[in-house]
């Protein structure tokens, strides 16, 4: 079978997105379904399939998602929209859009997330927390336990006051 | 101060410092923030601007918060409520911000009212928290009247102010990302980026001319 000439297959742009908070285990599969689901939600189902949203890569707290060409305005606010997956508290925050993937690979480097550092227990309104710290003065506070943990995101100077 | 969040609720109302939430919001893009409840201030270049809010059913209960705060420079924001309210909270020349419009009925801010905020510099806040947060018909509506209230903005100039009403840094929203969910609504990309400039505009109103003596 002869492949369809490059004039007559349907136009896509690439929009790079950065998912926080960083360490969040993601795998495309999931990031997809979530983000369906977020633009069935606004855009219903004949949107969606009008936008024809993909997960072409998921790594390092960075993807890649492909849409139709004139749908990647919709594509951005389906992401600001969508707030968690599977329970746990997201952002998925658009950084660049492109028409190829080559020049948001080299962007990706960029803005993959640092790892994050985990350190000694600390004390925090009169509870003990497990800090982890980020690239610059960013710290990220779990409550201690099992399950419900709750997590605080602050600063080194609001750790020292 | 070109591109304000209008409204953030830092610790203890949500799970953000202040200062990460400035960070967050130097990283998304913009240059200051209207936190509510805090002192206003400056933290690694981002501009803190103390919001107070007012939720109150009779003009004078917003008088009296008014009188109360002496920090300044302090964005005072009421609550919408019926339409003899949001014409006294218009009039009163305190209160800066009208916000959680989509929660009064569609007659309580009409053509007048929208007339009288765009001479005396009032805004309307347009929560993008909800579109966010809501599903199905509660977000129709909220869409519904935010149309509504750009539709009004576009005829007689009123300030709007945009609020991403983040509780937490994961629900602040960048330049962008208000850019594409304010589309959802009507709004165009140029009236976004002047909505998201307008807290200055709004805190360093021309006062109306008074004559002395």
């Amino acid at each position: 079978m002869k492949p369809r000439p490059p004039t007559m297959r349907g136009k896509h742009r690439y929009i790079l997105v950065r998912t926080d908070p960083p360490g969040l285990d993601l795998d495309g599969r999931t990031l997809y379904y979530a983000v369906a689901e977020s633009l069935t939600d606004l855009y219903g189902d004949a949107g969606v399939a009008r936008i024809q949203p993909s997960v072409v890569s998921c790594s390092d707290g960075c993807a890649i998602i492909r849409c139709s060409r004139a749908a990647e305005d919709e594509v951005i606010a389906g992401l600001a929209a969508l707030t968690n997956i599977h329970d746990k508290k997201i952002a998925v925050r658009s950084i660049l859009t492109s028409g190829t993937m080559r020049s948001l690979r080299q962007q990706k480097e960029r803005w993959n997330a640092p790892a994050p550092s985990p350190c000694e227990d600390v004390p925090f309104q009169g509870k003990s927390w497990i800090p982890v710290r980020y690239r610059g003065t960013k710290v990220d506070l779990f409550e201690k336990g099992f399950k419900n943990q709750e997590r605080l995101f602050l600063t080194e100077e609001d750790l020292e006051e | 101060m070109e591109y304000t969040d209008a409204c953030v609720y830092p610790l203890p109302n949500g799970d953000s410092s202040l200062r990460r939430m400035a960070i967050e919001a130097r990283d998304l893009g913009f240059d200051s923030i209207v936190a509510a409840c805090v002192e206003g201030g400056s933290y690694r270049g981002v501009e803190i601007v103390g919001g107070i809010l007012a939720r109150a059913k009779e003009i004078r209960e917003v008088q009296a918060i008014a009188r109360k705060s002496t920090s300044s420079p302090a964005l005072l924001m009421a609550s919408a409520g019926p339409y003899s309210l949001n014409r006294a909270l218009i009039q009163t020349g305190w209160v800066r911000v009208i916000r959680e419009i989509q929660t009064t009925p569609k007659n309580s801010f009409d053509h007048i009212l929208s007339r009288i905020a765009a001479e005396r510099q009032v805004a309307v806040d347009l929560d993008l928290s909800l579109i966010v947060r809501e599903r199905g018909y509660l977000r129709q509506k909220v869409l519904q009247r935010y149309a509504d209230i750009v539709l009004l903005h576009e005829k007689f100039g009123f300030p709007l102010t945009i609020s991403s009403g983040a509780r937490s840094i994961l629900e602040m929203k960048s330049r962008r990302d208000m850019t594409a969910l304010c589309s959802l609504f009507g709004l165009d990309r140029d009236g976004t980026l002047a909505a998201l400039g307008s807290v200055n505009r709004v805190l360093n109103r021309h006062k109306p001319v008074e004559v002395v003596g």
